[in-house]
């Protein structure tokens, strides 16, 4: 597979699994737009890393829980580069609270970055991708399917991007964009850390059927498969990367093995 | 109004709190602060003055006071380039 000449875009791809994924295209030959928001030297770092594979990293800072910043952000790309073939709606953000908890910045806040910005983003990409077989993914979390402690809000704004993702697939069909999720159970980043230190998750690493713990590198694969022509033919799905666990609810992963 | 003032204004209406209450030695904590509403005086503070409040830096308020003076600091770093 070769994106030798394409330019993708993926938000959030300073750490975690968006730099993952930046760092995934960028192997296969696309150029990369590095967005980050409070991270500037992580950014940094993974923006001279995807130099070092041949190809241009673009680093850009925006909050893309902000309009305007968004727009800024395109009107960057708009003019440097002129198109656009790949956006990865990857950046994320949350607030660990009960339903009773949640008040409207909250709400506001968490679904701002994760549901509406996605949408934001793919109405400009979509103009930038004219006549470029355009691929849009986005990163969602099993979270929208299940419940799991003070993930409400969270969950409920992948629900909205899952559903998002089936109605761009079909409505961008006219434009020549393929759009997809990819939905990941607990993966190895620092968010991860943090939920298991606030003894939100189960420190259950190696407990997946398939025998280890959920890397960022097999989510950016997929994404990296879905913004293939290979993947022509699948549209508004949400693809699940969870080593088996959601389908074997009643087998302790060691059993599974 | 003093840059300590125009900041004090800004974190006292995201955290909902009464700016009279506020000193440069009030913690986060004194003020009932969540990460939430860090992360929003963080990003509406550098909306405000057009500078960037490193993460790193960010992490190591302690005070309202450390903060302001931090946004000083950047905003003399900027009169100076
Ligand atoms: N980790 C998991 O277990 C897991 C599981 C399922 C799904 N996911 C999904 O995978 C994606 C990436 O997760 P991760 O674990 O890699 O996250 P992470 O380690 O928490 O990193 C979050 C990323 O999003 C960026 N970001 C946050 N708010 C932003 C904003 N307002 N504007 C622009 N960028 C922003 C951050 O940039 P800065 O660092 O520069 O602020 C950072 O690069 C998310 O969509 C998440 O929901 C994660």
């Amino acid at each position: 597979m070769s994106l030798k000449g394409k330019l993708a875009l993926v938000t959030g791809s300073g750490r975690g699994i968006g730099r993952a994924t930046a760092l995934k295209l960028a192997s296969q030959g696309a150029d990369i737009v590095v967005n980050f928001f409070r991270r500037r030297e992580a950014a940094e770092q993974t923006a001279k890393d995807i130099e070092s594979l041949g190809v241009k990293a673009e680093l850009i800072r925006a909050n893309v829980g902000d309009p305007a910043k968004i727009n800024e952000m395109f009107d960057v790309i708009e003019n440097r580069f002129g198109h656009l073939d790949i956006l990865v709606n990857n950046a994320a953000s949350g607030v660990g609270r009960t339903v009773m908890d949640i008040d409207v910045k909250a709400w506001d806040w968490t679904m701002g970055i994760n549901a509406r910005a996605p949408l934001l983003c793919a109405q400009r990409a979509a103009k930038l991708m004219k006549g470029r077989h355009g691929k849009i993914v986005n990163i969602s979390s099993l979270g929208s399917l299940f419940v799991l402690p003070t993930y409400a809000v969270v969950g409920v704004s992948k629900a909205a991007l899952e559903a998002l993702t089936r109605y761009l697939a079909i409505e961008l069909t006219p434009q020549d964009i393929c759009v997809n999720a990819v939905a990941a159970s607990a993966v190895e980043t620092e968010a991860l850390k943090f939920y298991i230190k606030e003894g939100l998750i189960k420190d259950n690493r190696q407990a997946t059927p398939a025998g280890r713990m959920i890397a960022p590198d097999d989510v950016a694969r997929v994404v990296a498969f879905l913004c293939s022509e290979e993947a022509f033919m699948i549209r508004g799905q949400t693809i699940i990367v969870d080593g088996g666990t959601s389908i074997a609810p009643f087998i302790a992963a060691k059993e599974a093995q | 109004m003093s840059i300590e003032e125009q900041i004090k204004e800004i974190v006292a209406k995201i955290v909902h709190v009464d700016k009279n209450l506020m000193t440069k030695e009030s913690t986060f904590k004194d003020i009932k602060a969540d990460s939430l509403d860090m992360v929003q005086a963080l990003v509406a503070v550098e909306d405000k003055f057009d500078i960037e409040i490193l993460d790193e830096e960010a992490q190591k308020f302690q005070t309202f006071g450390d903060f302001v003076d931090y946004v000083e600091k950047r905003l003399a770093e900027k009169e100076k380039a």
